[in-house]
C-alpha cells in the first residue's frame, strides 16, 4: 500500500515542480501555512499535506446548515473546518437543546465514524457561517497509509493530544525552571519564607535557642516598624560568641552585623550574587519600602531545588517538631513542580502528593500524640484517622483543605461521650497544625475536631444507615465526602470494619445508588451551544466542580454498587468495569480523560502558587488551542460517562 | 516615452500577434470547445472565480500582472484545481505597485511568457462560467492581454459579485462595497491581500455564501443569477 502510494506521491510533486506550461494546481502557500498550526498537519511531512491539499474543497455551511448526520449513511468525507464553529449533538430529537460538543477552527471531525466506515452518530452543524476543508472518505483511507502522524491521530486520538500536551508540558517547564536557576531571576522568587527576626533587646541566648528551634542559619533584628537593625549568622556565633565567651545575657544587637547590605526585592539573583562575592556575606536583605520582605542566601541561589524524594522522606519521618514539617510541606511543593517539569505522569504526581501528604499527615499526628498527656494511654490505641474527599481518593493537589474524621473504639466503662469529649483537644491541635503545615481548615468543618465526625464504629454506621435510608439533599452531599474515607493512621480494623459494612449496606439500596446518580446528572459537563465551554460569568471554568466531580460521582456510585472497596477513582473505574460490563477502552479513555483534568489543574495550582488562595478556576481562553481540545475531548468523556450512569439508572 | 507612444499607436491599429504553431494549436483546441451552457445549474457544474493583479488602476495604459483563479465545482472549491501565474513582463511595475501586490521586479521577469500563461489561463478555465469581483475590471485588463497577446477578441459571460451581493442582502447593500468589506462581512479572512490567487480564493468563498442565499431565493442556475445581477445594475443607475 505504502509503495503504491508513494510512487503516485512522487509522480504528482514531480509534474508540480516541472514546469511545464500547464501548472495544475497552485496551492496557495497560506493554505499550507493554515495546516502547519493544527495537530495533527503540524507533524505531518509537506509532501504528505500537498497530497491531501491537492484532493481536497473547500465547502461552505451557512449558520445553522446540517453538515453530516446519521441519515446520509457512511460517513463520506473528512472535515477540517478553516473558519467557523461546527456542533456534534447527540441526537436529531435533542439538537436544539444539547450540543455535545463544539468545533472551532482547526478542528476535524468526524473521525470516528471514517475509521469504522459507519454513519455518523451524531448531527453535526454548522454554529457560524463556517468553511469546511473536505477530504473525500477514499482519499482519507489513503491518508491513513501515507501519514504515520496522521494515522496516529485518527486513531488514538485523545492519546495522541495528551503526549503531545505533554511534550509542550515540558518545554514550558524546562523554561521556567532554567530561568528560576538562572542569576536573571528577581529576588522576590528566590525567597522561600518568612524570614526570621527578633525584637533588637532580645537576649543573645533567646536569639540562638530561635535559630535552632526554627533551624535557620541567620537572625535578623528588627525594629517595630520591620525595619532590619542587624544581622547574626551562625559563622558569627564561633567568632563573636562561642570564642570570645561572651555573656549570653547581653542584648543580641551588640554582637550583630549593623552594616546591612540590603536590595530590592525586583533585584535580579545576580546582582546579590556579586553582592556576596563583593563583601563575602553570605546573606542579601531584601528590603521594600524600608520594611525587611525577606532573606536570600548563598545557598537560595546556587542549591535551588536539589532536595532529594528520599531526602524529604526521611526528614517527614524523623521530624521533631512542626517547625521541621512545615519545611518539608514546602519541599513537597517544590518536587511537585520539578516532577511536572519532567512530565511525570499525572498518575503518579498526584500519588506522589499523596504518599507525602500522608507522611506528613501521619507525622503531625505522631508529633501530637507524643505531646499530648493522652499518650501511653489505652485510649489512644483506639483511635483511627480518616482521610476523606479528596484526600480519601488519594487526589490531593497543592491546595487540598482539610477533610478528616475520628473512629475510636469505646473502651468497657466509658461511654462514646465521655472518649469523644477527651480526645477532641488533641484532635483540634493536630487540625491546627496541619494547617500550619499548609492544609488549609476545612471551611464546611468537615473535621476531626468537630464533635459530629469524631465518633465511635457504632454510631459511625448509624449516621451512614440514616444517609442511605433517608437519601435527603444533605445526606447525598454527605456521602460524596464521607463514603470516600479511607484509614490514614491508627486502628486500621475499624476503618476496615466500617467499609466492609458499607458495601454490603450501600450495593443492597438501589433506592440510594439512584438518588446519587440524579444527584450527580445534576452537574454536567460544561459544554456549551454558544462557544467551547459554558463559562460563568468570570470567563472561568471551573476544573474541579465541572471537570473532576463528574468522574469521581460516577466512580462512586459504580463502586458502591458493585461492592468495591477502593476509594481511589481510578481504581474504582477499573474494578467495577467487569462488573458492569463496561468495555476497557471506554474505561481508559475515561481515566485519561480524568488525569488530564488532573494535570491541568495540577499546573493551574503551581502557576499560581504564592498567591495566597488556591482556586481550581480556569480561563479557556488562557489555554493553548491543544489543552483546550484535549479538554473539550475531556468533558466528551466525561458526559459518555454520565450517559452510562443514566443508562445503568434509568434517568 | 516614445516606446509607450509607439505602444499606444500598435494598439489603436491593431498589433500583430506572432504564434507558435503549437500556441496556434491551443488556441485552436480551445476555441473549439462547446460553449458553456449558462442555464445550467451550479450545484452540478464546474464555473471558475478569478482575480488579477495589474501595474495600475489605468484601464487603458496598465498591463496585467498576474492572474490566479480557483475552480468551484458542484458548489465546493476545489483545492487540486486552482490556477496562478505572473506574466512576463519587459518593464518591471513601479516601485508602489510593486508594494502594493508584493510581485518583485524580478519575479515580474522571470514569470511566464504571456502568451503561454493565457493560453494556460484558457485551458484552464475551458468554457465555463466566470465570476470576479468588480467584473469590469478584470475583464477588461483580461480582454486587452487577450487581444494582445493571442490575437482572441475574448467575449465572454461573466457574473459580478459586486452586484450579486448587494441583491442578495439589500440589507447590506449601502455600507458595503468593496470586496474588503463583503469578505469581511461573512467572516471570510483573505489570507494575503493583493495577492491574485488569495483574492480569488476568497471571493469564491464569497461566491459559495451567495449562492446559497441565492439557493435560498429559488435561484439555481448561472441564467438567473445573471438576470438578478442586471436587475441590480438597473437599481444602480436610476438610484
Amino acid at each position: 500500500m505504502f509503495v503504491k502510494y508513494g510512487v503516485v506521491l512522487r509522480s504528482i510533486i514531480n509534474r508540480v515542480a516541472s514546469h511545464r506550461v500547464k501548472v495544475l494546481s497552485a496551492i496557495h502557500a497560506s493554505q499550507l501555512i493554515f495546516f502547519a498550526a493544527h495537530v495533527p498537519f503540524s507533524r505531518m511531512e509537506q509532501g504528505h499535506l500537498l497530497w491531501m491539499l491537492e484532493r481536497m474543497s473547500l465547502a461552505y455551511y451557512a449558520a445553522g446548515e446540517v453538515i453530516v448526520s446519521p441519515e446520509q449513511g457512511s460517513a463520506d468525507r473528512f472535515l477540517v473546518i478553516k473558519q467557523g464553529t461546527v456542533h456534534g449533538e447527540q441526537s436529531v430529537a435533542q439538537a436544539t437543546e444539547d450540543a455535545w460538543l463544539e468545533l472551532a477552527e482547526g478542528e476535524c471531525f468526524p473521525l470516528g465514524a471514517l475509521l469504522a466506515k459507519r454513519p455518523v452518530a451524531s448531527v453535526y452543524r454548522a454554529g457560524s457561517d463556517t468553511f469546511c476543508y473536505e477530504l473525500a472518505a477514499d482519499d482519507f483511507n489513503i491518508l491513513l497509509e501515507l501519514s504515520t502522524p496522521f494515522r496516529d491521530f485518527c486513531t488514538r486520538r485523545i492519546a495522541n493530544l495528551l503526549e503531545h500536551s505533554k511534550q509542550l508540558i515540558q518545554v514550558q517547564y524546562a523554561q521556567s525552571s532554567t530561568e528560576q536557576q538562572s542569576l536573571s531571576s528577581p529576588l522576590s522568587a528566590l525567597i522561600r519564607r518568612a524570614p526570621v527576626t527578633c525584637a533588637p533587646d532580645t537576649s543573645v541566648r533567646e536569639a540562638l535557642e530561635l535559630m535552632h528551634s526554627s533551624r535557620v542559619g541567620s537572625i535578623v533584628a528588627v525594629d517595630r516598624q520591620q525595619r532590619p537593625l542587624g544581622i547574626l549568622t551562625l559563622p558569627d556565633v564561633l567568632e563573636r560568641i562561642a570564642l570570645p565567651q561572651i555573656d549570653l545575657g547581653q542584648p543580641v544587637l551588640g554582637i550583630m552585623t549593623t552594616q546591612l547590605t540590603t536590595l530590592p526585592p525586583q533585584a535580579l539573583a545576580h546582582e546579590a550574587a556579586l553582592v556576596m562575592a563583593r563583601h563575602g556575606f553570605r546573606h542579601v536583605l531584601v528590603v521594600e519600602d524600608g520594611r525587611l520582605a525577606g532573606l536570600v542566601s548563598e545557598k537560595d541561589l546556587f542549591a535551588l531545588q536539589r532536595v532529594g524524594l528520599r531526602q524529604i522522606g526521611s526528614n517527614i519521618r524523623h521530624a521533631d517538631s512542626m517547625a521541621v514539617l512545615q519545611h518539608a510541606a514546602a519541599d513537597i511543593r517544590r518536587m511537585a513542580h520539578s516532577m511536572m517539569a519532567q512530565g511525570v505522569a499525572p498518575e503518579q504526581l498526584t500519588q506522589f502528593i499523596s504518599t507525602f501528604n500522608d507522611l506528613l499527615t501521619v507525622r503531625v499526628i505522631e508529633l501530637e500524640c507524643a505531646a499530648s498527656d493522652l499518650r501511653d494511654t489505652p485510649l489512644l490505641t483506639g483511635v483511627c484517622w480518616l482521610a476523606l474527599g479528596s484526600e480519601g481518593r488519594y487526589e490531593q493537589t497543592l491546595n487540598t483543605d482539610q477533610d478528616n474524621a475520628l473512629i475510636f473504639a469505646v473502651p468497657q466503662g466509658m461511654s462514646a461521650d465521655q472518649v469523644r469529649s477527651q480526645l477532641l483537644p488533641l484532635v483540634a491541635r493536630i487540625n491546627a497544625s496541619l494547617a500550619s503545615c499548609g492544609f488549609p481548615l476545612c471551611e464546611g468543618n468537615v473535621m476531626a475536631s468537630n464533635p459530629r465526625w469524631c465518633l465511635s464504629l457504632e454510631e459511625w454506621k448509624q449516621i451512614f444507615s440514616g444517609w442511605i435510608m433517608h437519601g435527603t439533599p444533605e445526606a447525598l452531599l454527605h456521602a460524596t465526602i464521607f463514603f470516600d474515607f479511607r484509614a490514614l493512621h491508627g486502628a486500621q480494623h475499624l476503618a476496615e470494619d466500617l467499609r466492609a459494612w458499607l458495601s454490603r449496606v450501600a450495593s443492597d439500596n438501589t433506592r440510594f445508588l439512584h438518588q446519587m446518580a440524579e444527584n450527580a446528572l445534576r452537574n454536567r459537563p460544561p459544554l456549551g451551544v454558544v462557544r467551547d465551554f459554558v463559562l460563568d460569568h468570570e470567563h472561568t471554568l471551573d476544573l474541579k466542580v465541572s471537570g473532576i466531580t463528574p468522574f469521581v460521582d460516577a466512580a462512586r456510585i459504580f463502586s458502591l454498587a458493585a461492592g468495591v472497596t477502593h476509594t481511589s477513582t481510578i481504581q474504582r473505574l477499573r474494578s467495577s468495569a467487569a462488573r458492569l460490563n463496561i468495555h476497557a477502552a471506554e474505561i481508559d479513555a475515561w481515566i485519561d480523560a480524568l488525569l488530564f483534568i488532573q494535570v491541568l489543574r495540577l499546573r493551574h495550582h503551581d502557576e499560581i502558587s504564592g498567591n495566597a488562595e488556591l482556586d481550581n478556576l480556569v480561563d479557556p481562553e488562557r489555554l493553548n488551542e491543544l489543552d483546550r481540545r484535549i479538554l473539550k475531548e475531556a468533558f466528551r468523556q466525561a458526559r459518555k460517562l454520565q450517559a452510562r450512569l443514566a443508562l445503568e439508572y434509568h434517568l | 516615452m516614445l516606446v509607450r507612444l509607439l505602444d499606444s499607436v500598435a494598439r489603436f491599429v491593431g498589433k500583430r500577434v506572432v504564434l507558435s504553431v503549437e500556441q496556434q494549436q491551443r488556441l485552436a483546441a480551445w476555441r473549439a470547445l462547446p460553449a458553456s451552457r449558462f442555464s445550467q445549474p451550479w450545484a452540478n457544474s464546474r464555473c471558475v472565480v478569478m482575480d488579477v493583479e495589474t501595474s495600475g488602476l489605468d484601464l487603458r495604459n496598465d498591463r496585467l500582472i498576474s492572474i490566479g483563479a480557483v475552480a468551484v465545482v458542484h458548489g465546493r472549491i476545489a483545492l487540486g484545481d486552482s490556477y496562478s501565474v505572473v506574466l512576463q513582463q519587459d518593464v518591471a511595475s513601479t516601485r508602489e505597485n510593486i508594494l502594493l501586490h508584493g510581485i518583485s521586479g524580478s519575479a515580474q521577469r522571470d514569470g511566464m511568457p504571456a502568451a503561454d500563461a493565457l493560453l494556460g489561463f484558457l485551458e484552464y478555465l475551458g468554457k465555463d462560467t466566470l465570476v470576479a469581483f468588480h467584473v469590469t475590471f478584470d475583464e477588461t485588463m483580461l480582454r486587452r492581454a487577450m487581444r494582445d497577446y493571442l490575437g482572441l477578441s475574448f467575449k465572454y459571460p461573466w457574473l459580478d459579485l459586486a452586484y450579486l451581493m448587494p441583491a442578495l442582502n439589500p440589507a447590506l447593500a449601502g455600507k458595503h462595497r468593496t470586496l474588503d468589506d463583503w469578505v469581511t462581512a461573512f467572516g471570510i479572512s483573505i489570507d494575503a491581500r493583493h495577492d491574485a490567487l488569495a483574492d480569488a480564493l476568497a471571493t469564491a468563498q464569497l461566491w459559495q455564501v451567495a449562492t446559497t442565499q441565492a439557493a435560498r431565493n429559488k435561484i439555481f442556475t448561472f441564467e438567473e443569477l445573471c438576470d438578478l445581477e442586471q436587475a441590480q445594475r438597473w437599481v444602480y443607475e436610476i438610484s
